[in-house]
């Protein structure tokens, strides 16, 4: 007998908003961000793409976290705390504090080891693990290096005694877990630029099978190791937007002259989700209500979408007969839409097929670039948030779209009853969640 | 006195500060310990021990360390931190290797 469960807070750190309703009157407006990338990243190779979509600085103390937890945790936890930290102050749930020295609470009025914690990351503490890398390298070499060899070493002062916590993908979730008390289940997954989505997904469906009451689930991702390394791994592997012309107008889901993705130095979003009923008695409004998740995988390559869409098709028909929501009861479909020639083609063919062009569509990777495992849950949430709003961001730089679908051109009221978000991720990983409004 | 800048790889101990004397570094020291330990302050005297009397455990030892080279822009080597026991040793460390970085050598 499946549960119902339901959204009450959303937390998000984006490139175009450090907090959920910053980052949502940003979409709404159309503001990115997007800037050329490090002057100093050229000093060590040569890019085809010289754009990426640079985050803001984020007030960590503002969301409780402590000097000692910024010097002890990767960049992907403590977005993963901040982003948490707006979730349960959005679903007004108060914490109880449990140890000052260590920084944790307790959420009253819930049995912890029902409540736990699941998060999608790409590459988890990449970046804590290559600034050690650094240090570890470059400390031997320095005293045989010149001044001028020397200003292209950038290296930590100190091997961090939490090296390893601080690279294990899992330290995101398992800070969570720790912060909040939360002793259900604690899970990571890795599952590329799907993950995050597959970690709400797999939340969702452990709060309606009746093994958990509470969840924080999400995405969080943080790409920037300081030399410009991780970008020039998609840059030479030819998936970041080339026309770099105009810096305004190149990221272009969707559009015929799109050329690529637009690299985020990272992102984070985490859900609160609930178990419905224990959550209206409490006084507590839900966002949106999840009716389905489904997964499927291609089985075709690690970096190209199969170019039938017959997994995914697959996927996305079977989440609506899970969620009893038939295609034309759809409203809106928040598209993976990364900008690249091969995955809005075979993208907007699947939407086609399937929904026609009835549907509102937008791609939310327009206005935030991707963020690898971040995406899909920040897209999960700007799907949550839609519903709440019933209204949602434009397809931003969509002139001339490689299909007549019914693309969102600018917010307005919209009637959004049933949404549907999905994932594509390398490896051919596909994620499908299907959210409606609350009645 | 000019600041010592740190450059990437080079080991400063400890910049030129103005203001090291005994008491501005018992000070900071006292007021890192109180804020690391989560304790009162009047409790940070010389002769407390970290770990018996004001609850250290290993992970506040480390945190400890760094947050004091953070305090005073600094490294502590691990064999210096393995033998700091009591607030008075972590002052007397700090003294001493501030003591070190200011004394007499050929202008910069």
């Amino acid at each position: 007998m499946k549960r119902r469960v339901v959204i009450t807070g959303i937390g998000v750190i984006a490139p175009n908003g450090a907090d959920t309703e910053t980052f949502w009157r940003a979409c709404l407006s159309g503001t990115t961000s997007v800037a050329s990338i490090p002057d100093h990243w050229r000093e060590y190779a040569e890019f085809a793409s010289t754009l990426w979509a640079p985050l803001p600085s984020v007030d960590f103390p503002r969301f409780r976290i402590s000097r000692i937890e910024l010097m002890q945790q990767d960049r992907t936890a403590l977005m993963a705390a901040a982003a948490a930290e707006q979730a349960l102050a959005m679903a007004g749930l108060v914490l109880q504090l449990r140890d000052e020295k260590k920084n944790t609470y307790t959420l009253p009025s819930f049995d912890a080891a029902r409540c736990g914690a699941a998060m999608g990351t790409g590459v988890g503490g990449i970046v804590s693990f290559s600034r050690n890398q650094d240090n570890h390298i470059q400390t031997p070499l320095i005293p045989f290096v010149n001044q001028e060899g020397r200003r292209l070493l950038r290296h930590p002062p100190r091997f961090h005694p939490f090296a390893v916590p601080m690279t294990m993908p899992n330290s995101a979730a398992a800070s969570l877990g720790i912060r909040y008390g939360l002793t259900g289940p604690n899970t990571t997954f890795c599952n590329a630029c799907a993950a995050g989505l597959v970690a709400i997904g797999h939340a969702y469906a452990a709060v309606a099978r009746g093994s958990l009451d509470l969840a924080l689930c999400g995405g969080t991702e943080f790409l920037d190791e300081g030399y410009g390394g991780i970008f020039r791994a998609f840059d030479i592997a030819r998936t970041l937007v080339r026309d770099c012309a105009d810096p305004a107008a190149a990221n272009r889901p969707f559009d015929k002259r799109r050329s690529g993705f637009l690299f985020a130095q990272g992102g984070c979003a985490v859900l609160l989700i609930e178990e419905r009923e224990a959550a209206l008695r409490c006084g507590r409004v839900p966002l949106a209500e999840i009716k389905a998740y489904a997964e499927s995988f291609d089985a075709y390559s690690v970096m190209a979408l199969e170019p039938g869409g017959a997994a995914a098709s697959r996927m996305i028909l079977e989440a609506c007969r899970d969620a009893s929501v038939a295609p034309h009861e759809i409203d809106y479909i928040n598209a993976h839409a990364t900008g690249t020639i091969q995955n809005d083609d075979v993208e907007s063919s699947i939407i086609e097929k399937i929904f026609g062009n009835r549907p509102l569509v937008n791609a939310t990777k327009s206005l935030t670039g991707h963020a690898i495992a971040a995406s899909g849950a920040i897209e999960a949430a700007v799907a949550a948030l839609s519903i709440r709003d019933q209204t949602t961001h434009a397809c931003k730089n969509l002139d001339d779209p490689v299909r007549p679908l019914n693309f969102v051109r600018e917010p307005a009221a919209f009637p959004i009853r049933n949404a549907l978000t999905h994932s594509f991720a390398f490896g051919g990983h596909n994620a499908a969640l299907i959210m409606s409004n609350v009645s | 006195m000019a600041r010592a800048r740190r450059e990437g790889g080079t080991r400063h101990i400890f910049p030129k500060e103005l203001d090291m004397t005994i008491s501005s570094i018992e000070e900071r020291v006292v007021k890192t310990v109180a804020d690391i330990l989560k304790v009162a302050p009047d409790r940070v005297v010389s002769a407390a021990r970290l770990r018996e009397d004001l609850g250290a455990d290993s992970l506040d030892m480390v945190s400890l360390m760094m947050d004091l080279e953070r305090e005073f822009e600094g490294s502590i080597s691990d064999e210096a931190a393995a033998k700091v026991a009591t607030v008075g040793d972590i002052v007397a460390l700090i003294s001493s290797l501030a003591a070190q970085k200011t004394a007499v050598s050929p202008a910069s």
